[in-house]
C-alpha cells in the first residue's frame, strides 16, 4: 500500500523538495527563453500552470476510460488544446506580453512538466489530489521563472517587474540577457540548490548520529553509514 | 476488438471535443487579435506621419499601405508596412513618407527579433533618427564604419551591421515597389 | 545561396541549442557520452526533416486553405508523435543495435522542443517547402553539432575536479554558456 502524503505535502512537494525545475531539472527550454525578465517569467508560469490545472482536472477525472495504449496520444491532444486556448486569448486580451513570450507559448505542449505530471501523477490518482499537485509544480515552476528572471532582469537591465532598483551608475551586464547569461544563471542557481540539499542532509545526518549516540543505539549508525 | 473500438472511441472524442472547443475560443479569439493589430498599426502610422490626423488604407493587393491626412484633410503623404528578411528572423516596419515619394518622414521598426544589445538597437535612436528626411533616390544606401557623406545615406550599427543592411533593403524594396505603383497610376 | 544562408544560420548562427533554447532536454541530459549523442543528434535531424515536411504539407495544403490554422499545434504535436512512433518502429526492424543504444531517448524526441520548435518557426517565417527542409536540416546539424561538442567536453570533465554541488546538470548548463558565447561570434558570418 502506497503511502499517500498529506494534502498540504502533496502540494508543497512541487514548490521546493520535487520543484520541477529546481530539482527534477525539467521544462528548462521556457526557463531559460523567457527569463530575461520577472514579468515574462511569471507570464510564462501563469500560463503553464493554467494548461497544467486544466490537463490534470481534465485526465484525472477521465483517467479510467483511457486505454492505456492510447494514454500519451491522448495527453498530448488535451494538453495541446488547452495551449492553444492560452495562446489565442494571450493574443487576443495581453497582444504584448504574447509577443514577447513569442514562440514559447505554444511550446508549453512540449514542457515536460505537464506531460510528466499527467503521466507519472494525474493519470492515477483522484481529481482532488491531481489538483493540488498540478498547483504545487505549477507554483514552484513559476517561483523558479520569476526567481531567474529576477537575476536576469536585475543584473541585466537594473530593473525588477520593470521598477529600476539598480542606480544609473550600475552598468548593466548585457551577457544577462543574452543566450549565454542564461545558461550561467541557471547553471549557478542549480549548482547553490545542490551546495543548499547538501549540507542540510549532512546536518540531519549527523544530528541523527548525535541523536542514535544519545539513545545508545549506536547500531543504528552503521545503518545510517551505508545509505 | 472490443480493444480497439474502445481506443478509437476515446481518441476520436477527445478529438472532436477539442476541436469543437478550439473552433469556439478561435471564433472569440480572432476578432479581438484583428482590433488589436488595427489598434497597433493605427498607433504606428501617426507616430511615422506626426502631422496626420486621419488616414485611409489604399486598395492594393500584396501591399499595406495608408495614405494619411493631416489636420486640414490636405495630403501628409504615405504609411507603408513592409517586411522582410533580417539577421535572426522577420523584421517588420512602417516608414512615414512623403507625398512624393521622394522622402522618408521617419520609421518605426514594429516586429523583430535580432539579437538582444546588438541587433535590437536598429529599434532604438540613434539609428532610427537617421531615417528622418532621408532622401530615397535613386536608393537609400548605407555606409560602414564612417559618417554618411549623402543625404540618402545612413550608417550602420557597429556589431549590427547585418541587421541594418537589412532595414535598408526592406525600406529600398518596398519604397520602389510603391513608387512603380505610382508611375503606373495605381497609387493615386 | 539564400538556402545556404538559412542552413548556416538554422545550424551554427542561430543555434537551435545555444540560441533559442530549443533541445535543452536531450542537451542536458544526453551528451555525457559522445556515442549516445552522435545517435541521438542524427535521429534527431531524421525526424526533423521528415517533420519539416510533413509539417509544411500539413499546414500549407490543409490548414490554412480551410482556415483551419488555430488547430496548428494539436496537429502539428501529433504528426511529430506519430513520426517519432513510426521512425523508432523502422529503427528496430533495421538496426537492432542502433534501437538499443538509443533506448529512452527515441520517443523522448517527441517532447524535444527543438522539432516543434522547428515546424512552428517554419510556419511563422512563411518558408517555402524548399526552405522548410533545408531549415530542418540545419536545425538538426546544429542540434547534433552542440550536442556532439559538450559529448566531448563532459568526457574530459568526468576527469576534472568538479565540486560535487555542481557535478551534472550545474557545470553542463555553464559550460553551455560559454559554448554560447562563443557561438556569438558566428554572429558576423552571414
Amino acid at each position: 500500500m502506497k503511502k499517500q502524503l498529506t494534502l498540504q505535502k502533496e502540494f508543497l512537494k512541487g514548490v521546493w523538495d520535487n520543484n520541477p525545475v529546481l530539482k527534477q531539472l525539467l521544462g528548462l527550454c521556457p526557463v531559460l527563453a523567457v527569463t530575461v525578465s520577472a514579468i515574462n517569467g511569471l507570464a510564462m508560469g501563469l500560463a503553464a500552470t493554467f494548461v497544467l490545472f486544466m490537463a490534470s482536472l481534465l485526465i484525472s477525472s477521465i483517467r479510467k476510460t483511457i486505454p492505456p495504449q492510447v494514454r500519451i496520444a491522448s495527453f498530448i491532444v488535451i494538453i495541446a488544446t488547452f495551449v492553444t486556448i492560452v495562446d489565442l486569448v494571450m493574443k487576443a486580451k495581453f497582444p504584448d506580453l504574447s509577443k514577447a513570450l513569442g514562440p514559447f507559448i505554444p511550446l508549453i505542449v512540449v514542457n515536460c512538466i505537464i506531460l510528466g505530471r499527467q503521466e507519472a501523477f494525474a493519470s492515477k490518482n483522484n481529481t482532488g489530489r491531481a489538483l493540488l499537485d498540478a498547483l504545487g509544480m505549477g507554483l514552484g515552476f513559476t517561483i523558479a521563472l520569476i526567481i531567474l528572471g529576477g537575476i536576469r532582469e536585475i543584473i541585466g537591465s537594473r530593473t525588477f517587474f520593470g521598477l529600476q532598483i539598480l542606480p544609473n551608475q550600475f552598468e548593466p551586464w548585457l551577457i544577462m540577457i543574452l543566450p549565454a547569461g542564461a545558461f550561467f544563471t541557471l547553471g549557478l542557481l542549480l549548482g547553490l540548490v545542490n551546495i543548499y540539499t547538501d549540507r542540510k542532509k549532512r546536518l540531519e545526518h549527523e544530528s541523527l548520529i548525535a541523536h542514535y549516540k544519545r539513545v545508545g543505539r549506536e547500531e543504528l549508525i552503521e545503518e545510517l553509514e551505508v545509505k | 476488438m472490443n480493444k480497439v473500438i474502445q481506443m478509437l472511441i476515446v481518441l476520436t472524442s477527445i478529438g472532436i471535443l477539442s476541436g469543437g472547443l478550439l473552433a469556439t475560443v478561435s471564433g472569440w479569439a480572432d476578432p479581438l487579435i484583428l482590433l488589436n493589430q488595427k489598434a497597433a498599426t493605427e498607433a504606428a502610422i501617426f507616430r511615422v506621419q506626426p502631422e496626420g490626423k486621419n488616414y485611409e488604407q489604399v486598395n492594393i493587393t500584396g501591399l499595406e499601405v495608408y495614405k494619411v491626412f493631416n489636420g486640414n484633410n490636405e495630403e501628409a503623404g504615405y504609411a507603408l508596412v513592409y517586411d522582410g528578411n533580417g539577421f535572426s528572423g522577420k523584421i517588420k516596419l512602417i516608414a512615414g513618407l512623403s507625398k512624393d515619394l521622394k522622402n522618408i518622414i521617419s520609421i518605426e521598426i514594429l516586429d523583430q527579433i535580432e539579437t538582444p544589445g546588438l541587433g535590437t538597437k536598429i529599434t532604438e535612436q540613434p539609428f532610427t533618427s537617421q531615417f528622418v528626411k532621408l532622401e530615397t533616390n535613386p536608393k537609400i544606401e548605407w555606409i560602414k564604419g564612417a559618417e554618411p557623406t549623402k543625404p540618402n545615406e545612413i550608417q550602420t550599427i557597429t556589431g549590427a551591421t547585418i541587421s541594418s543592411k537589412a532595414v535598408v533593403a526592406i525600406l529600398n524594396d518596398g519604397i520602389s515597389r510603391l513608387k512603380k505603383l505610382r508611375e503606373s497610376g495605381e497609387l493615386k | 545561396m539564400e538556402l545556404f544562408i538559412i542552413f548556416i544560420s538554422a545550424a551554427i548562427v542561430n543555434n537551435f541549442v545555444l540560441a533559442y533554447f530549443l533541445g535543452i532536454c536531450p542537451f542536458v541530459g544526453v551528451s555525457n557520452k559522445l556515442s549516445s549523442a552522435t545517435s541521438m543528434g542524427m535521429a534527431t535531424t531524421f525526424v526533423m526533416v521528415i517533420t519539416a515536411i510533413v509539417s509544411w504539407l500539413l499546414y500549407n495544403l490543409i490548414l490554412v486553405p480551410y482556415n483551419l490554422t488555430f488547430l496548428q499545434i494539436p496537429s502539428f504535436i501529433l504528426v511529430i508523435a506519430s513520426l517519432v512512433q513510426f521512425v523508432e518502429m523502422v529503427i528496430k526492424k533495421v538496426s537492432q543495435p542502433l534501437y538499443r543504444a538509443l533506448g529512452i531517448f527515441l520517443p523522448l524526441i517527441t517532447t524535444n522542443c527543438a522539432i516543434l520548435g522547428l515546424a512552428l518557426f517554419g510556419s511563422m517565417r512563411e518558408y517555402s517547402f524548399l526552405e522548410n527542409v533545408i531549415f530542418g536540416l540545419g536545425a538538426g546539424a546544429g542540434f547534433t553539432l552542440a550536442l556532439v561538442i559538450m559529448a566531448g567536453i563532459r568526457e574530459e570533465l568526468d576527469l576534472a575536479d568538479v565540486p560535487k554541488p555542481f557535478q551534472g546538470a550545474p557545470i553542463t548548463l555553464i559550460v553551455a554558456g560559454i559554448l554560447a558565447l562563443a557561438f556569438m561570434g558566428f554572429a558576423g558570418m552571414i
